[in-house]
Parts: structure tokens; sequence; C-alpha cells
């Protein structure tokens, strides 16, 4: 335990085995959570975030509503025992705040707002378990859950964190990382390659900075592929459910029968 | 919270009387919806729990959902917060995602007030586990149990409690020894010749009551062992919320049953292994008026109510006990 942990040795892997460029495990459930209109949870490794979804709906405080969009609201939610020590964060936390503006800023060009005014769309995020990448794991568990509320998006959105180990990049940080090596997170839209959000708090040399931005936008790509693929299962499962969900055949003669059948098939 | 109109409310009031007394859902008036709990959820904390009352099934959203962890932290006693045989905080955080319709500050309050009832009950000095204390006098345990309502469904305090008791039931101290630290003498390279002259020195045996060794700080003998279990884990309470409406009562509550009753009773039993059932705490919820000797009836339905949750709840947890520990090989096998 006193040695110090090395961030990539020499032959290329990282500290939780990794080679440099391979991203963490990523779960995905879609699930339906509470009463939330869309509700998912994605895990990068060690990193779980819930995103709830309520709206569009009336929106809370009216005077806060805009005549020709609806209105976003993030509110973040860290709990204690989320990361190694535990730390309580009130809800009003300068850290939190930032975060919720963050990802607020990050779907404001990308959630159709202009389809429902006056109205509220709620984002809740909670973070359960923290070890690096909250802010990737928040923008795509919001993606997640934004679609799985059936409102209208642009495109999806995929976010990745990214960093510079003297000059080796390294993408998808764990905490052990972040603290040591700076790092940039890039969120992008990956049909039309826009990107939505790029944020660094560390500094990083200008020449680092374009291989590493490049990287990062690639691998929003590849946890596109993984979003996509999620929600095609879960579009699939409910499909299957509404077909073979529960039918009232009222009592008919047999001749009419078979035509009632027929029209439940086209449904 | 359901908002609910006065025919609604009538409406369910009415069913309640009729005879069979009827519900929403077809229960009974002791029956529980189905309550699904899962151990060991937070690798991160000392002991964790989930616990869903009512969740639709078949992949189906809904229900009270809690969520409840245990961290320990050391305390310093002389200069810090720490009490002699440590202590117990508990926190209750409602998500807004639970109550999307109530703005930040009722959210605020109804946090406050769930807080305040749990943490008087759970902390209380009969329910205090011993072996919170590191050092006497020096270091002890803080207790940091929380708690966050993921979603509300009704009977939210039936499911606090049993998610704290389950993340307490599964929460591990880890185990410290006592450190003491001694100066190196200043003599150590004369000792040779001291020794050979006889002359008296610093007696190292343990026997010596003139120089009593004083603990300074402690160390974990096995870093990678997650400890022993919170001591006094089969006194934590489980409490029952009565729903009493005139001579009926019922329990486990949907949203807009809570808002139809007027007054609810809440009482929090603990079932210490060898001895009589101990009322932890008694609550009225509600603007309803109780007669004291209904609640006497009151107080004794509940104690046959929380004996068998209780009872199901033990069983639950050591099957959660032994599915978490079950060697890999066993798991591997079953597969």
């Amino acid at each position: 335990m006193s040695s110090r942990v090395e961030i990539l040795n020499d032959g290329g892997y990282r500290s939780d085995g990794r080679k440099q460029y391979e991203l963490r495990d990523i779960v995905i459930d879609l699930s339906q959570r509470g009463t939330a209109d869309g509700s998912a949870s994605i895990t990068h490794g060690l990193t779980e975030v819930l995103v709830e979804v309520f709206g569009p709906r009336e929106a809370k405080v009216r005077a806060q509503t805009m005549h020709d969009r609806a209105l976003i609201n993030v509110e973040v939610n860290i709990v204690p025992f989320s990361t190694g020590e535990r730390r309580k964060r009130s809800r009003g936390d300068k850290r939190i705040l930032e975060l919720g503006s963050t990802i607020k800023s990050t779907f404001e060009p990308v959630v159709q707002t202009s389809l429902y005014p006056r109205s509220e769309i709620d984002i809740f995020v909670h973070v359960l378990q923290q070890d690096g990448g909250l802010l990737q794991a928040s923008i795509n568990a919001s993606t997640l859950a934004l679609i799985s509320a059936g409102i209208p998006l642009h495109d999806f959105v995929c976010a990745v964190t990214g960093g510079v180990h003297s000059t080796a990049p390294m993408l998808d940080l764990t905490t052990l990382e972040e603290n040591d090596i700076p790092h940039v997170t890039v969120a992008v839209m990956p049909k039309t390659k826009k990107v939505t959000l790029v944020t660094m708090e560390t500094r990083l040399h200008v020449d680092r900075f374009g291989d590493i931005f490049k990287l990062a936008c690639e691998a929003g790509q590849v946890i596109h592929k993984e979003m996509k693929r999620a929600v095609s299962e879960r579009t699939q499962k409910l499909v299957t459910a509404m077909e073979m969900g529960p039918r009232v055949v009222p009592s008919a003669d047999v001749g009419d029968r078979d035509a009632m059948i027929d029209d439940l098939n086209d449904y | 919270m359901a908002a609910t109109s006065k025919s609604e409310r009538a409406y369910i009031q009415s069913a309640l009387h009729a005879s069979p007394p009827l519900r929403a859902d077809g229960r009974s008036l002791q029956d529980f919806r189905n309550v699904l709990l899962e151990t060991g959820v937070s690798p991160l904390a000392n002991g964790s729990a989930r616990l869903n009352i009512g969740k639709n099934p078949e992949e189906g959203g809904g229900g009270t959902e809690v969520l409840a962890a245990t961290k320990l932290e050391v305390e310093d006693i002389e200069t810090g917060d720490g009490v002699e045989g440590g202590r117990l905080i508990c926190t209750v955080t409602c998500s807004p995602a639970a109550y999307p319709q109530l703005s930040m500050n009722a959210l605020d309050d109804l946090q406050y007030d769930y807080t305040t009832v749990l943490h008087q009950i759970l902390s209380h000095p009969s329910l205090h586990p011993k072996n919170l204390g590191i050092i006497p006098r020096r270091k002890s345990w803080l207790l940091n149990l929380d708690l966050v309502i993921l979603s509300d469904a009704g009977n939210t305090y039936d499911a606090m409690f049993l998610a704290a008791r389950a993340a307490l039931w599964d929460t591990k101290v880890p185990i410290t020894r006592a450190v003491q630290y001694q100066a190196r003498t200043v003599g150590e390279t004369l000792r040779a010749v001291e020794e050979s002259m006889d002359v008296e020195g610093v007696s190292p045996s343990g026997f010596d009551t003139r120089q009593i060794p004083v603990a300074a700080d402690f160390e974990l003998p096995d870093y990678w062992d997650e400890g022993e279990p919170l001591e006094g884990r089969d006194l934590w309470p489980v409490c029952i919320t009565l729903n009493v409406h005139e001579a009926v009562h019922f329990l486990d509550a949907t949203l807009s049953e809570e808002a139809s009753v007027p007054s609810q009773f809440l009482v929090a039993f603990s079932f210490p292994p060898s001895s009589p059932s101990r009322v932890q705490a008694i609550r009225t919820i509600g603007s309803g008026e109780l007669q004291p000797s209904h609640i006497q009836t009151l107080v004794q339905e509940a104690e046959k109510y929380a004996r068998q949750l209780h009872t199901a709840l033990n069983a639950k947890l050591r099957d959660e006990d032994i599915r978490r520990h079950q060697k890999a090989k066993v798991k591997f096998a079953n597969r």
C-alpha cells in the first residue's frame, strides 16, 4: 500500500488492468422506476449514476417558464456514501450546482424544446457510486433517460473523459487517474459529429490537447453504439410485450371471430 | 401526499367500513404489498440495503423505494466531537424524483421531519451498539446511517425502518488493535555495559504496574478484513404504521389511502432475543383524535404485526447473508 501506483506501466497497462484506450465496462438499465416518465441507470466500471426524467409537464414555478420553449431543470443528488470517504453535500453546494448547470447547457441545444412551450422538463440525477467520470456518466445516463421518456432529441449525446499521462493519451479515467493527470470531458453528438460540451479544469499542454480531443470524439462513437444497442433491446422488449399483451375477444360467431383476430394482428 | 378529492376520500373510507372491508387493490386490511430487499448494494459503504415495497411485478416501476447505507468514521474524543463508546447519526434525504410535485423547500421540510423521527428512535441509548469504541477516552466510531427515498408510493416510515434495520444488520465494524508508541531510549548503545554493571534500567516486563501502557493510536490488523458485525443487531426496531379511521385500522397504505385517513399511528418495537418485546417509540401523525383505550388496543395489535414483520425480515436477512457469502465455486457450479 505504500508504493506509488503507476498510472501507466511499461507493459502498457493502467492501474485497473486496462490498456490505454480501453473503456470501462458499461452496464445500462432502462427499466422503469417510480413514477418517472423516463429513467436510466448507467454504470461505467464502478461509477453508477441513475437519472429520472419528468416531463414535459406544467412548471412548478410558473415565472421561470419561457413562452416559446420548454424549461430544462437539472437537479443533482450525490448520495453521501458514493465515495470512499463519506461527504454530505447540501443541495446548494457549488460543485453540485455547477454540475447541474453543465448538464443543462449540454442538453439545451439537443432537446427539441421548441415543441413544448411554457412547460418544464425535469432531469433528476442520482449519483450512487463515484469512481471518476462523473460528468461523463451523468450526461450518458441523462441522454438515455430522455430517450426513455420519449422526449424528442436531435441526436444522442455521448460523453467520455480523456487524459494525458506525460505524452500518452488515455480514455475513461478512474478517480485515481483523474487526481493525477490533466483530463478533459467531451460530449459529442455522434450522427452529426458536433461537440456539445468540452470541459477541462486542469492544465494541459496545447500540443497534447488536439490528440486527446480527437480520441475522445472517437470514443464517443463507441459509447453511442453501446447506448443504441441498449435502447434497441429495450424497445424490442416493449414491442414484444405490446404484441403479446392480453386481448379481449368477445364471444362472437365462428365466422366473425376470424375477422376479429386478423384485425388484432394488424394492430 | 396524493391530492385526493372529498368524494375519493369518502369512497375509500366507506369501503374500509364495509363488510368485508375492501381496498382498491383487493388486499385485506393486514396485507402488505410485496417487499423486495437486497443487502450489500453499495460496496463502498460498511453496510447497505435497498428496499422496495409494492413494486409492480414483471419489470414495472413504482413502489416505495429506499436506499440505506452506513459508513463508519473515526472520531477523536478529546479534540473532536467524539463521544465515549461511539455514536450514531441518521440522515434521510428525499430525492426530488420521489416527490415531483413538491418544491425544494417543502422537500427540505419533509426530509427534516423524517430525519428527526429516525434519528430520535434509532440513536436511543437502549439500542446503542457496544462495539463502537476504539480506544477508551481517545477514539471512537461515528456511525453515519444515510437513507435516500428514491420513490414514494405510501408507507414510507415502515420502508425506512426496514431499510435502516437491514443496513445496520449488514454493517461490519473493522477490528482495530490498539498500539502504543515507545520512544527509543538514548542509552541503547550503552546497554551491554549497563547489563554487566547491573544498573537498574527500564523494566520491560508487562506485569510492571508502575507504568501502565496507555494506547495512543490504533491500527487495523488485517487491512482486507471487513470486520465483525455491529453488536446488538437483533435489537434494531421494526416499525409498523397503523392507519386508523374510527374503529378500523389497516396496514401498508398507498398514497391515496394515506390521504383519506385522518390519523396514523406509528409504533416501533424491538424484539430482544431472550426478553419480552419492547416498545421503542410511539408517534401519532395527522389530525385525527385517538381515545386512550383505543391506543392500548392499537399498540397490542401493532405488536402482533411487528412480530410477524420481524420474523419475515430476519429470515430474508439470513438468506441474503447466505447468498452473498456463498463461495465462488458454488456460484459457478450453480450458474
